[in-house]
């Protein structure tokens, strides 16, 4: 455990000590929320500002594990490491803690914003659920991200990561609720992960009886992307440590 | 032996990296690992290191699998210079280091003996190249692992720095440790090292002690063109070219004009390192 604790403390200072990384992974959200939800926030502002929450967590999984990953094996850093006595699995759940501390600072910036320019209110036990939304609601995003970063190059994951990011979050409905996304993006929405994700934290603005579907949808998706990650991870052990 | 290559291969498609290799180190040996680039000594130190996996023999260190992670505490490696991430202090990278060993050395005595107490705090990427070199080789011994493994420690440094670096190897050998290091440098090879494995095509062609490496390397080549049918005393044959490896080139040039051998392309040189080691080799 200290192990990993101290793994966690490089990666990230590494990246706090990264403005190129900290700046878009952290402010993005909550600008493009100022930008463009703030000046007509409308009754469906806590709806906007949870989706908006989703959108800034899965952007610190998307870039801290694809593109994170994606550069890593191609730095002899990362092989040094290797010779080190620590195992993989330390090393992936340190990755896992430090994209934990960005994405609460991200999602957390976000909603401090939100409630501070908007309307935007939830009470005390829908904060919590929400929070643990975000926490669970992340994880096959995370996973994707996982894949990413063994199956695409160093030099392709950040493109890839940025267009499958900004694809997904806006035909899933974060950043438009899914009722107003047009016609053919209507039509394909229903089967993304992100709008299972957009479902799941809009059900915590509302007091509906708990709604099952977005989280099997999550649930088939991370094991989707588990497997194709695992993939990845194996075809990439077996070129660079077999 | 604590450290050893059993009859280990290693391929990569077609190519042979480490063929059928087979040395090892006792415990307050030094041992210079040599040969030309592309010889195999980097996929040995990497089979010894845990990152590849032999695919006949084994690799060895302290009786297990290097692969395994709880042997490698008893290793401590140098990463390439330009392989740090870049924004971390000097500190924190000898502490991320450290934190993997049961028994690591005193940071300050670490940084001190490096002369890297001055740069403690600066961040490694904007360190100079030596700079980066001494970080690295301070990283080997970091954990206080008692085998050490170099890849060029002294590539690129100046002489203080270089003197640093010797004294840490002979201080760790003289404690009990063990060091593994390669080189380009026969001098350093004959500064350091209790003994000399060298390798060529991926397999090893000599290990032996230094003083059998220095009365070898006194050693030049003469080598010249010759009808097939000539006979030459300790010749070896190279296409229609002979080669001799002599102590005393004069003598044996003087010899051969004595013998009426015809010496066409008549071209006298020092011996190289590997050729030194190579004629060794089939003495032994």
């Amino acid at each position: 455990m200290r192990l990993i604790l101290t793994h966690a403390a490089a990666m990230t200072r590494e990246l706090v000590r990264y403005p190129a990384y900290l700046v878009p992974t952290l402010l993005f959200p909550t600008a493009f929320f100022v930008f463009f939800v703030v000046p007509s926030a409308g009754r469906f502002v806590t709806v906007k500002m949870v989706a908006f929450a989703g959108f800034a967590a899965i952007g610190v999984a998307f870039f801290q594990f694809g593109v994170g990953i994606a550069n890593e094996r191609a730095s002899p850093w990362e092989a040094y490491l290797r010779t080190l006595p620590v195992g993989v699995g330390r090393r992936l759940a340190a990755r896992v803690l430090s994209a934990a501390v960005f994405a609460v600072a991200a999602a957390g910036l976000l909603l401090v914003v939100a409630v501070a320019t908007t309307d935007a209110s939830l009470s005390i036990v829908r904060w919590f659920e929400l929070g643990l939304v975000l926490l669970v609601g992340t994880v096959p995003f995370a996973l994707l991200g996982v894949a990413l970063g063994y199956w695409a190059p160093a030099r392709g994951a950040l493109p890839i990561a940025n267009l499958l990011y900004l694809s997904l979050a806006y035909a899933g409905g974060l950043w438009i609720r899914p009722s107003e996304l047009p016609d053919p993006v209507q039509a394909v929405s229903p089967f993304l992960p992100t709008r299972a994700l957009a479902d799941a934290l809009t059900a915590t603005v509302y007091a509906n009886p708990f709604a099952p579907r977005p989280w099997l949808l999550l649930l088939g998706f991370a094991c989707g992307f588990a497997l194709l990650a695992a993939w990845g991870f194996r075809r990439d052990e077996g070129r660079r440590f077999r | 032996m604590i450290a050893a290559l059993e009859n280990a291969t290693k391929r990569f498609g077609s190519t042979v990296a480490v063929s059928d290799a087979s040395f090892g180190l006792d415990e307050g040996e030094v041992v210079a690992l040599l040969g030309p680039n592309g010889a195999g000594k980097t996929t040995s130190l990497a089979l010894l290191l845990g990152l590849r996996r032999p695919d006949e023999g084994r690799a060895v260190v302290f009786g297990a699998d290097p692969r395994r992670a709880e042997t490698r505490r008893n290793i401590g490696a140098t990463p390439q210079e330009m392989a740090f991430p870049h924004a971390l202090r000097v500190t924190e990278i000898v502490d991320l280091v450290r934190a993997h060993y049961e028994h690591p050395l005193a940071r300050d005595d670490l940084l001190e003996r490096f002369g890297l107490a001055e740069l403690a705090r600066r961040q490694v990427g904007g360190l100079s190249g030596g700079e980066r070199r001494r970080v690295a080789v301070a990283l080997a011994f970091a954990g206080g692992a008692p085998l050490v493994v170099l890849d060029e420690p002294t590539a690129s440094l100046d002489t203080d720095a270089r003197r640093a670096v010797w004294e840490a190897i002979r201080a760790h050998g003289a404690a009990g440790g063990s060091v593994l290091l390669t080189t380009h440098h026969l001098d350093e090879a004959e500064a350091l090292a209790t003994r000399v494995v060298v390798i060529d095509d991926g397999r090893t062609i000599a290990d032996a002690g230094v003083p059998e490496i220095k009365a070898a390397a006194g050693l030049t080549r003469v080598r010249f063109r010759a009808p097939p049918d000539a006979r030459v005393d300790g010749a070896r044959r190279d296409g229609d070219h002979v080669r001799l490896l002599v102590a005393d080139a004069g003598a044996a040039v003087a010899q051969l004009v004595r013998d009426g051998v015809p010496l066409h392309d008549l071209e006298v040189r020092p011996a190289t390192l590997e050729e030194a080691l190579g004629a060794l080799t089939e003495r032994l």
